[in-house]
């Protein structure tokens, strides 16, 4: 394989990529440059690769290395993450600002419930352990199989299973607990309750009844209504969608509420 | 040890003067590492397993543990590990007995064995405290049949 057939390949998958460790790492910066780093190291490589797994797979293996030494250092998020990011923004005026600018004047700065549940999930996430959070990532939001998986984390497809289990397991539990839109007794509204902030004049309901997870959550077990939250995941990119700049402002405020909370400095 | 196949799942104990030893054997068609990966994995117990109320720190080579167990809700054992052989016998206790954990390969799956012995020359004074095992063994040896097949068939 050449170079120019690896940047080929490479710009076919690249937005996937990054929406991956954008996923993991709840970075814009660390997405940007671990994607650009990656590259950089397949290119370097490329004459390695002997074509036992696909190029993709090759691909992510590298980003997926790439992410895990960066992550390794860093400590894993609580599982309530939006409360205490939600606690520092009430009191944070200029956050509030910033968003309703960006709410204004973006292409990008719409404010869909939808999006927020594919954001909320990434934050959420943060709390599994470093390996089951990378398995889910890669077998419920991006289709790799679990062969690949194995591959891709130098793991028995025994083990790849067992992390994907457990992690599915935790965060059915902790949605289950937390996420009023599936659950009457959730502790969690801010999907509607920043859609009251952002688009004040919308009939809240109305939005909430068009996206499936939250029609079906009478009718589905936990199980099928994760599944319905992973399709969200599976079919939003985050630094392409119409609200994309609006949640990867929250994004970046929650990553620094984070790393305040968590004593850690970049 | 018990017939592996007449007895799969149920409990025995032998009781003696200054002791008593319970342990259940159960086959489970998963790989080694599953059932590993949950035996270690502590904070992960009260998931599957029902006879766990909490297992608090970290099972590796001279871990300790706090345990509570559904036995007696009340009461934390405070345990060590004492062996720690991956995929194959993991062993905790503490002064008064050691629970043994041993995983043996046993054609396309394993065989799953825990044992308890409680021993010591003041036994007789407290061995009528010390509540039965044996259905928590039981429960024990199915919860984690149950989960480890469970993950072993998750599709690929």
């Amino acid at each position: 394989m050449t170079t120019e057939d690896l940047t080929v390949e490479f710009e076919s998958f690249q937005r996937e990529l990054k929406s991956f460790i954008l996923r993991m790492t709840a970075s814009v910066q660390d997405a940007e440059d671990i994607v650009q780093d990656t590259y950089l190291k397949a290119s370097a490589k490329i004459n390695t690769f002997r074509g036992e797994s696909s190029l993709k797979t090759w691909i992510f293996t590298i980003a997926s290395n790439l992410a895990r030494d960066l992550l390794r250092s860093k400590q894993r998020w609580p599982e309530n993450v939006t409360d205490i990011c939600r606690e520092e923004a009430l009191g944070n005026r200029e956050f509030f600002q910033e968003a309703m600018q960006i709410r204004e004047i973006s292409p990008q700065g719409k404010f869909e419930i939808k999006e927020h549940i594919a954001f909320c999930f990434t934050c959420v996430s943060k709390s599994l352990p470093l390996e089951q959070h990378l398995v889910l990532l890669l077998k419920d939001v991006y289709g790799f199989k679990v062969t690949e998986i194995a591959q891709i984390i130098d793991q028995t497809e025994a083990m790849v299973k067992y992390y994907l289990h457990v992690g599915r397991s935790k965060m059915i539990e902790i949605f289950d607990h937390r996420c009023a839109l599936i659950n009457k007794e959730g502790i969690c509204y801010q999907c509607t309750e920043l859609n009251g902030i952002f688009n004040p004049k919308q009939k809240a309901q109305e939005e909430l009844i068009k996206i499936e997870l939250v029609r079906e959550a009478a009718n589905k077990a936990r199980e099928q209504l994760f599944d319905l939250r992973m399709k969200i995941l599976q079919e939003l990119d985050p630094f392409e969608s119409a609200a994309a700049e609006l949640q990867l402002h929250h994004l970046e405020h929650n990553r620094q509420v984070m790393e305040k909370y968590l004593g850690e400095t970049r | 040890m018990q017939n592996p196949t007449s007895n799969a799942g149920k409990a025995t104990t032998i009781r003696k003067t200054f002791s008593r030893e319970t342990s259940v054997s159960i086959p489970i068609q998963a790989d080694p590492a599953i059932v590993w990966a949950l035996l270690t994995n502590a904070a992960d117990y009260p998931r599957w397993n029902s006879t766990v109320v909490s297992l608090k720190g970290e099972i590796k080579p001279g871990g300790d543990l706090e345990l509570k167990s559904t036995l007696d809700e009340k009461r934390v054992f405070k345990l060590k590990v004492k062996e720690f052989e991956p995929e194959k016998r993991l062993v905790w206790g503490d002064s008064m007995g050691s629970r043994v954990y041993t995983i043996t390969k046993s054609g396309t799956g394993i065989l799953f064995s825990m044992a308890e012995r409680i021993a010591g020359p003041l036994f007789p004074l407290f061995a009528g405290f010390i509540p039965s095992f044996d259905a928590s063994f039981e429960r024990f040896a199915a919860d984690l049949k149950k989960e480890a097949e469970s993950i072993q068939r998750s599709k690929n």
